[in-house]
């Protein structure tokens, strides 16, 4: 009796292993998978603030895919970004504007089936063009990160580390370009959002 | 260990980048249009990271970063042309803005 029982239980928990392994290897496709749920939420939600909260959720599904592709760094910055600063100022404008009165209006553009007809158009041509490609045997070949190779990427030791190394020596004039840009943005936004004194 | 073929890698970002570019095309909400082109922002982002690991340099990452600052700053600047607008033309609806139709 007992031992029925705990063969029960075994062969149960041997399963569910099985599965949690079986998720744990394809995680980038579950988090990609989500996000474009999301995302399809964030078009057609008819609220903008659920729209917000899709786009919240894509994003973070997009920095979990980071982390599968083994770029801590990114994700977090993703993370702290998006999450907490891009969809915060989102929320924010969301409120400001008070969309309700919108609510009555049409949600969609009049072009909207043109449009969808010229994405579906887009999407066959290019993968009638790129599917030598994308559909290739050395394409569908797992990602696997051989040790000179990781070594570029530092994934054992310190990712953010290879970042800093490669940003402060190859990439320099790119990195002192953004904080130009960043300041320009700034600028740019208290002078658009001010009020007209004239 | 987590198995990523580059396939699912290309087809997600593609999917992604396909939701952005219809998000921008059909909704009228101009919140929901920057909404959209940060999507399309992050499509790019996935395949660069992808990318810098299949080719195991520091190059792709460091790219991302770099698009990360400039979507930041493109929705810094976005936001206040929203709230400009609104305060001016009271709609935030980008048809509604006609001014240079003929």
């Amino acid at each position: 009796m007992f031992t029925e029982i705990i063969e029960i239980l075994d062969r149960f928990l041997s399963f569910f292993e099985q599965s949690l392994a079986f998720l744990g290897h394809h995680l980038f496709l579950i988090f990609g998978l989500l996000a474009i749920v999301a995302s399809v939420t964030m078009v057609f939600a008819k609220n903008a603030v659920h729209s917000v909260l899709a786009f919240l959720a894509t994003m973070i599904c997009t920095a979990a895919c980071y982390f599968t592709l083994q770029a801590e760094f990114l994700a977090v910055a993703q993370l702290l970004v998006y999450a907490g600063g891009i969809v915060v100022l989102f929320l924010f404008v969301v409120m400001l504007v008070e969309l309700s009165r919108f609510k009555e209006n049409r949600l969609f553009q009049r072009q909207t089936p043109l449009a969808m007809f010229v994405v579906l158009l887009g999407v066959v041509g290019f993968l009638t063009m790129f599917r030598r490609l994308i559909f290739a045997p050395s394409a569908s070949e797992a990602l696997t990160l051989s040790p000179e190779l990781a070594e570029g990427l530092d994934v054992a030791g310190q990712n953010a580390q290879a970042i800093s190394r490669g940003m402060f020596t190859g990439y320099l004039l790119p990195f002192e370009t953004m904080s130009v840009i960043l300041l320009i943005a700034l600028i740019g936004a208290v002078v658009l959002a001010k009020q007209e004194r004239v | 260990m987590i198995m990523v073929s580059m396939n699912t890698v290309l087809f997600i970002s593609f999917t992604l980048f396909s939701i952005g570019v219809l998000g921008v095309l059909i909704r009228r909400n101009a919140l929901i249009i920057l909404m959209c082109v940060e999507l399309m922002l992050n499509a790019a982002n996935i395949n660069l990271i992808a990318f810098a690991r299949h080719s195991g340099t520091v190059a792709g990452q460091a790219f991302a970063l770099l698009v990360m600052g400039l979507a930041a700053a493109e929705v810094a600047i976005g936001l206040a042309l929203v709230v400009s607008l609104y305060r001016k033309k009271d709609t935030v609806q980008v048809d509604d803005i006609n001014l240079l139709k003929g």
